[in-house]
Order: structure tokens, then C-alpha cells, then sequence
């Protein structure tokens, strides 16, 4: 698996970990089984004639089912739950951190556009930050994307920090994460969306708070002088609070 | 063409349909195949020509796969492998040979039906051929076909709207099908072969059958809307924020897909199950283990398989409440899952086990079956899915169960009925050999996509190595590959050996494997009106190593319509057809 860079990810790592340890257990199960059942009771030996169907033998049946499926099924869903409630669906807590930054992501064939609110803390204004392929998030702080899509269904998938959601066209989705390290990060598209969707990349790049803080500064002084009134198409972006009950 | 030949195509005998289904099947099979050779090629060799067909097929592009060619390429090998080759093998092939066979009938219930569901299944054949050479390119928004990509917007090419149209007729095609098979089963068994006294693969047969009639006609209606958005200007599922302006949902096909996709692979596995479940027992040489437990167990996966669905959608932007329901709903699907497994082990537990080329196959197909089951476990909870959702680990996960299973399910079938359908034997010797082959290859290529997609890859990449994260996959992605060509080149030893036992193998008898269900009493192949007396059957599918049998018969099994002496043979007509046993 790629390098783990967020503060969250060990949850799914984890998980998918202690899964693993209960199917190559299984899987030893099964095979050793089979094994056993072919050499033991090849075609020289003499079957024995059992329906299966005694008393014993279905609670032997039911009784493994259900503690696998209560053990295995059982961890799986009750981490599952968990970590959706206290972190990867928790929106409310993330947006309620100080320091939280909010993204709108506009997903195209076949490119990323970030649009970030700027000083004013409104979108679709004159001073927003829009970038292209590039989008640039503070260290040790929740960035929460939200997610459009304006031609086909495009897959927001960023590996390093576990993140993944899609942007379809008509609605807005949204996800979040929070990274624990600084560094440039590979952002791949998820869902087929044509001839090109293998080259729908895009780079994260985490900085350190300060050096975000100065970015971002610069980064609105520049737009302002690129902003263009009558460029409607430019004015894709959206108003937040309209979206903040999300599913 | 004389009369006589003519009345030979366009036979009503349900038996020559089914060769029809499975001949088809066996050749888009194959299409198939090539077509994942290329894809498998362009992820070890990405660029490079192809060798052999390269030259024949992709002379625009020097021999190499374009971007533009590859979509159309894995598009065109999902649908053709799901709706052209397994359906046609396993349901029209299989399920019209044998379910009247099996269940004592002289024919389906509507045999005009299901000759025109084969040929309903032929127009959409050509369809599918015909698509490669669209204008603006073959179909390529994916097998899944999401909306705005498969509409006018993402693919404008002719070749996506006449695979639409085919996958809606080959979509009738196969409810006809599924509709005759119910009512057979429902009214045509013989007298005393209640449904408990079914064998499992009629069981298998019988639920993908009512499972088609039931969401098949959702696929219809999703490719019906979608063409008409393609055809007609409609805009159900076309929505947008400034590029297009459509007021419909694309999310709303995923639905009506997933509503349909999860049964499919129900639908694309329970026949496998079901003679895997027959198969084990026959030649375990004893009753199957808990066959009510296995019957019930197939029942409640069938029920439980449209409740699921939602499990593909996690990161389509679904409620999170939603998404719960449907981890919890698709979690307790393990649980019937389990109950049949343990019955197919236990099966084998104590048993005299016959490692004939069926046994083979049938081992080969609860093994790779066990192996993608248990990968699927991560697939279906939210959190750990985020990971791996649309990476090559789903990919390496339904091949393993559905693709992996039902591909050496279909090979236990053939080489299982193979002597009732043509009365020759096929080769032992080469068989093995070929079970050997594939069975370690297809484990191990898929095993290989497990791993990939485990590592991050995403499917539907024409160059993965365009991300950093990815490079260091290109070794096992190559040596996967390699194990993907051999495997490809193994299947020669089972074309030979089908083709040669047609025509040189030994002779069958009518009762080659020594098992007790109706089939195998009639000649082989049987007559055109299957049993010249309608059997009364008296007993189950795997009365087999019954002690009372030995002494009295002194063989280890014993007909279904088989009396024992001093049985009574025949009891009344209306006392011996309960519904239950």
C-alpha cells in the first residue's frame, strides 16, 4: 500500500489488516481441508454413507457461521461504523475546527480545478484562489473538499491520504481529510471517464501552516488581477452554506 | 440448404437449443478471451505492439493499443464475457439441457419460446459484432455504463448505442428463457420429483432463473432509457452543472444497474453452485451433506442478492446511513454463503473421492470461489472500501468468483454432460493436464490483480505507470501477465480435446459416471422426446454408499425412479406429487 501521509488513515489500514488475518486463516482452513479430504479419502477407501443432516451436524454448520459472521462480519462492521461516525462522515466536527480550510473541486475531462474562498470566506468572489492540477492544503489541519463534476462522473482519489469519493455531475458530494505530513502527493481519477481518464492526475501538495498561510496570501493577490466579471464559465463555484447539510 | 437441415436449425428440441446457447457462448468465449489478452498485454508492455494480432487488427495504430481503442477493448470484454459468454454457457446452454432432463420432462415448458430466445440472443450477437465497427469507435464507457459517459456526451460513437440496443435484446432474450425455465420447473417435473427431491443443480438452475425474470427487465429498462438519451434527445440521466443541462439523475442508472448488477452475479454463479453442489456429492461417492441446508442457503443468497446492491456505491455520494444499511445487509449474505461451503466440505469429509475431470473442475471451482469470497469481505464495508474501491482488487475479486468460478463451473459441466450430450467420452489424460494448467494460472492471475489493486492500482488504466505510486507494480504486473498468456494458450488442450472426443472419443453408455439422476437413465445422447415412460421418482439426487442399496443391488447408488425390491414402484399419481417432501 502507498505510504499512509494522513492523520486517519490507520483506521482503514487497520482494518483491512485484521481482516486479512482472519482470511489467510480461512484460507488455510479451506485449502487444508481440501487437501486432507482428497488424500485421505481417495477412491480406494470406502465412503461412508452420512446425510449430514443429524442434529449435530446442521448446529456444527450454523454454529461456525455464525461465529464467523459475528466475529469477522462482526469487526468489520462495528469498525466500520465507528470510524464513518467519528471521523470520515463526521463533517460537522471537521468544519468546526479552527483552522479548517474548505475546497470546491470542479472534476473535468480530464483535470482537477480547486476554487478556495479567499480572505472574504465567500466563494464564486473576486477573491478566490483557482487553481488548475494543483491543490495546495495546510499540514495538521481538516480540509474538506466538496465535489462537482461538469461533463462525466470522475473519481476524487488521493491513495497517500486515503481519501476517495466521486464528483457526478448534477450534485454536490464531499469528503475530507487532514494530513500529518508535508510533502507533494498524487491525486488520481477513480471512475472511468474516457479516452483519457488515465491521465486525469493532479498533485496535493501538504506545506507547513506558515508557508501555506503565505501561498495562500500571494495566491489571492494574484487572482484578483485575473478575475474576469463577464467570464461566467469562470464562475463555476458555489455558495457553501447552500451545501453545508450534505449527504 | 436442404429442408432437412434447415428444420435442424431452427430446431424446438430443447437439447439442440441448448447446443446452440453453448456453442455461441464457447466462441464469444474466445472473443472474449483475446480481448483480455489485450488488455493484459498493454498493462505488461504498455505501448508496444501486439504480437500476432496487432498487425491483423490495429493497423491504424502501427500495431499498438490506443488510448481510445483500449476503453473500447475492456468495455467490449466485460460485456461479452458477462452477457455473451457465461449467460449463454451456463443459462441458455446448461440451464435448457438440462432442467427437463434432469426433472423427468419430455421438453420446456413453451419449447417455441425458447427457440425464440436463442434467436432473439443471435440478433443481439450480431449487434455485438457489428458495434466494433461503429462510427467514432466501438463502445467504451465501461461495462458498467454510467451515464453522462455512455450517453451522446462522453461517447458519441455508434458502437455505444448498438451495444445499448444489444445488451436490451440480448436482456429479452434472456427473460424469454428465464420464464420458460420457472414454468418448467414449476409444472413439468415428473411424477414424485418434488422440489426437495430436486438435484442441487436444478435448484441452482431454477433460482437464477426466477432471478432474471425478476431484474432483468430492470437491466431493459436502464438500456431502453439510456438509448433513448443517446437516440432521441432525452435527458433521464443526463444532469449538469455548466457544461450540460440536463435535469435528469445519472445516479439514478446506478440504481437501476445495481438493482440488476448484484443479482447478476448471482445469476452468473448459482448454476455453478448448484452442479458443484451435485458434482461433489456424485463423486465423493455419498449424499450430499445437508442438502435441505444447501437448499435453503441458495434460497436466501437468491433473496438476499437485490438487497445488497448498494454495496457498489459507497462512493457515489450515498447517505452514510444508507451506506450502513447496505454494509450490514451485504455482511450477512456471508452467513448462507458459509452454510453452503461448510456443506460442500463436509460433502467431501469421508467420502471416496473419484478425482475424475467433473471432480476436478468442481474442486477447482469452490476453491477459487472460497478465494474470491474471502476477498470480498473487505469490499463490503464502507471504510475499508473506500481503499480499494475501483482499484484492480474488485477487479481481481469478481474475476475470482464470478469469472474464475463460473469459467471452471461451466468446464466441470461440460466435461460432466459431455458424454449425455455427444454419448463420447472426453479425453481423461488431456483433461487433467488442462485442469492442472489452468487451475494454478487463473488463481495465480488473479490472485496478481488482488495484489495490484491492494497496492492502489485503479482499473481501467491504459498506462498505470503514469503515476509514481504505481511504477513499482510494473514487475508483477508483467509476470501476471505472462501467467495470463499461458493460461490463454492452456485452453488450446481443452479446444482439442472437445473437438477430438466429438468425433473420436470413447463411447459413453448411458450411464458413464454410476449416479442416480434422471438423465443418466435414457441413452446418451438421449432421444428427442427425452424419456420414452415419464419416470416416477421416488427418492432424492444422491442416494449414494446407502448401505440397504449395496446389499440389494450391490452397486453404490441407485436410480431417483429407481425401486428397490420390494419397493413399491409406482404409488398413485396424486399421493406421490406433494409439493414438499
Amino acid at each position: 500500500m502507498p505510504h499512509d501521509a494522513s492523520v486517519d488513515g490507520w483506521r482503514i489500514d487497520q482494518l483491512l489488516h485484521s481482516t486479512s488475518a482472519f482470511v489467510l486463516v480461512l484460507f488455510l482452513v479451506m485449502l487444508g481441508w481440501m487437501l486432507l479430504s482428497v488424500l485421505r479419502h481417495h477412491e480406494r477407501q470406502k465412503a461412508h454413507f452420512d446425510r449430514g443432516d443429524s442434529p449435530r451436524g446442521i448446529a456444527a454448520v450454523l454454529g461456525v457461521s455464525a461465529a464467523l459472521f459475528l466475529t469477522m462480519d462482526g469487526h468489520l462492521f462495528v469498525g466500520s461504523v465507528r470510524a464513518w461516525r467519528d471521523v470520515f462522515g463526521n463533517f460537522a466536527a471537521a468544519e468546526k475546527r479552527p483552522g479548517a480550510v474548505r475546497i470546491e473541486v470542479n472534476a473535468h475531462q480530464w483535470a482537477w480545478t480547486a476554487r478556495y474562498a479567499g480572505p472574504d470566506g465567500r466563494f464564486n468572489t473576486s477573491d478566490d484562489i483557482v487553481t488548475l492540477g494543483e491543490i495546495v492544503v495546510p499540514q495538521g489541519a481538516p480540509v474538506i473538499f466538496q465535489l462537482v463534476s461538469t461533463d462525466v462522473i470522475h473519481g476524487f482519489n488521493v491513495p497517500n491520504l486515503r481519501v476517495k469519493m466521486d464528483a457526478v455531475p448534477g450534485m454536490v458530494t464531499q469528503v475530507w481529510l487532514e494530513a500529518k505530513e508535508t510533502g507533494e502527493f498524487e491525486i488520481a481519477c477513480a471512475q472511468h471517464c474516457g479516452i483519457n481518464h488515465y491521465k486525469m492526475k493532479g498533485k496535493l501538495i501538504v506545506l507547513p501552516r506558515d508557508d501555506w498561510e503565505q501561498w495562500a496570501a500571494a495566491a489571492s493577490a494574484n487572482s484578483a488581477s485575473a478575475y474576469d466579471e463577464s467570464d461566467s464559465e469562470g464562475h463555476w463555484g458555489w455558495d457553501w452554506a447552500a451545501h453545508a447539510k450534505l449527504r | 440448404m436442404k429442408p432437412s437441415s434447415l428444420r435442424h436449425l431452427f430446431s424446438l428440441d430443447h437439447k439442440l437449443i441448448a447446443k446452440q446457447f453453448l456453442f455461441s457462448g464457447l466462441l464469444f468465449l474466445f472473443v472474449g478471451g483475446i480481448l483480455a489478452m489485450m488488455i493484459r498485454w498493454q498493462w505488461a508492455f504498455p505501448g508496444s505492439p501486439v504480437p500476432l494480432l496487432g498487425p491483423l487488427l490495429l493497423r491504424g495504430s502501427g500495431g499498438a493499443i490506443s488510448p481510445a481503442t483500449y476503453t473500447t477493448i475492456f468495455t467490449m470484454h466485460g460485456l461479452i464475457m458477462i452477457f455473451f459468454a457465461i449467460t449463454p454457457i451456463l443459462i441458455g446452454g446448461f440451464g435448457t439441457y438440462c432442467i427437463p432432463l434432469l426433472i423427468g420432462a419430455r421438453s420446456l415448458a413453451f419449447p417455441f419460446l425458447s427457440a425464440a430466445s436463442f434467436w432473439t440472443f443471435a440478433l443481439s450477437l450480431v449487434l455485438v459484432v457489428l458495434s466494433f465497427f461503429g462510427e467514432l469507435g466501438g463502445a467504451s464507457a465501461g461495462w458498467t455504463s454510467y451515464p453522462p459517459l455512455s450517453t451522446r456526451i462522453g461517447t458519441p460513437g455508434g458502437g455505444q448505442t448498438l451495444m445499448t440496443a444489444a445488451i436490451f435484446i440480448t436482456g429479452l432474450s434472456t427473460v424469454m428463457g428465464g420464464i420458460n425455465q420457472v414454468t418448467t420447473v414449476i409444472r413439468c417435473r415428473a411424477p414424485g420429483m418434488t422440489y426437495l427431491r430436486m438435484p442441487l443443480t436444478v435448484w441452482g438452475l431454477w433460482l437464477t432463473a426466477i432471478l432474471n425474470v425478476l431484474f432483468v427487465p430492470v437491466l431493459c429498462a436502464a438500456a431502453f432509457l439510456l438509448l433513448l438519451d443517446r437516440v432521441s434527445g432525452t435527458q433521464f440521466f443526463v444532469a449538469g452543472a455548466s457544461a450540460v443541462n440536463g435535469g435528469g439523475d445519472p445516479i439514478l442508472f446506478q440504481h437501476l444497474f445495481w438493482i440488476f448488477g448484484h443479482p447478476e452475479v448471482y445469476i452468473l454463479i448459482l448454476p455453478a453452485w448448484g452442479m458443484v453442489g451435485d458434482l461433489l456429492s456424485f463423486f465423493s461417492r455419498k449424499p450430499a451433506s445437508w442438502y435441505r441446508g444447501t437448499v435453503y442457503a441458495m434460497c436466501a443468497v437468491t433473496m438476499l442478492s437485490a438487497l445488497v446492491y448498494g454495496h457498489h456505491m459507497f462512493v457515489s455520494g450515498m447517505s452514510p446511513l444508507l451506506g450502513q444499511g447496505f454494509m450490514l445487509l451485504t455482511l450477512i449474505i456471508s452467513v448462507p454463503a458459509e452454510v453452503m461451503f461448510l456443506n460442500w466440505l463436509r460433502t467431501l469429509w469421508r467420502g471416496s473421492i473419484h478425482l475424475r475431470s467433473p471432480m476436478l473442475f468442481a474442486l477447482g471451482t469452490i476453491f477459487v470461489f472460497g478465494v474470491g469470497g474471502l476477498s470480498g469481505t473487505y469490499l463490503g464495508a464502507t471504510t475499508t472500501d473506500v481503499y480499494l474501491h475501483d482499484t484492480l482488487f474488485v477487479v481481481g475479486h469478481f474475476h475470482l468468483t464470478m469469472a474464475a468460478a463460473s469459467f471452471l463451473g461451466s468446464l466441470a459441466a461440460i466435461h460432466f454432460w459431455f458424454p449425455k450430450m455427444f454419448g463420447r467420452l472426453m479425453d481423461e489424460r488431456l483433461a487433467r493436464a488442462h485442469f492442472a494448467i489452468t487451475l494454478v494460472l487463473i488463481t495465480l492471475v488473479f490472485s496478481g490483480q488482488l495484489v495490484a489493486g491492494f497496492a492502489g492500482q485503479g482499473r481501467r488504466l491504459f498506462d498505470p505507470y503514469q503515476y509514481d505510486f504505481l511504477r513499482h507494480l510494473r514487475p508483477l504486473n508483467r509476470w501476471t501477465s505472462i501467467g495470463a498468456f499461458l493460461l490463454f494458450g492452456g485452453q488450446l488442450l481443452f479446444v482439442y480435446n472437445f473437438f477430438h472426443s466429438l468425433y473420436a472419443g470413447e463411447l459413453a453408455g448411458p450411464n458413464p459416471w454410476r449416479v442416480g439422476t434422471l438423465e443418466w437413465t435414457v441413452a446418451s445422447p438421449p432421444p428427442i422426446h427425452n424419456f420414452d415412460v415419464v419416470p416416477t421418482v421416488l427418492r432424492g439426487p444422491h442416494e449414494l454408499a446407502d448401505p440397504q442399496v449395496l446389499t440389494a443391488l450391490g452397486r453404490d447408488w441407485i436410480g431417483q425412479a429407481e425401486a428397490l425390491p420390494g419397493e413399491a414402484s409406482a404409488s398413485e399419481p396424486g399421493a406421490a406429487n406433494p409439493v414438499l417432501a
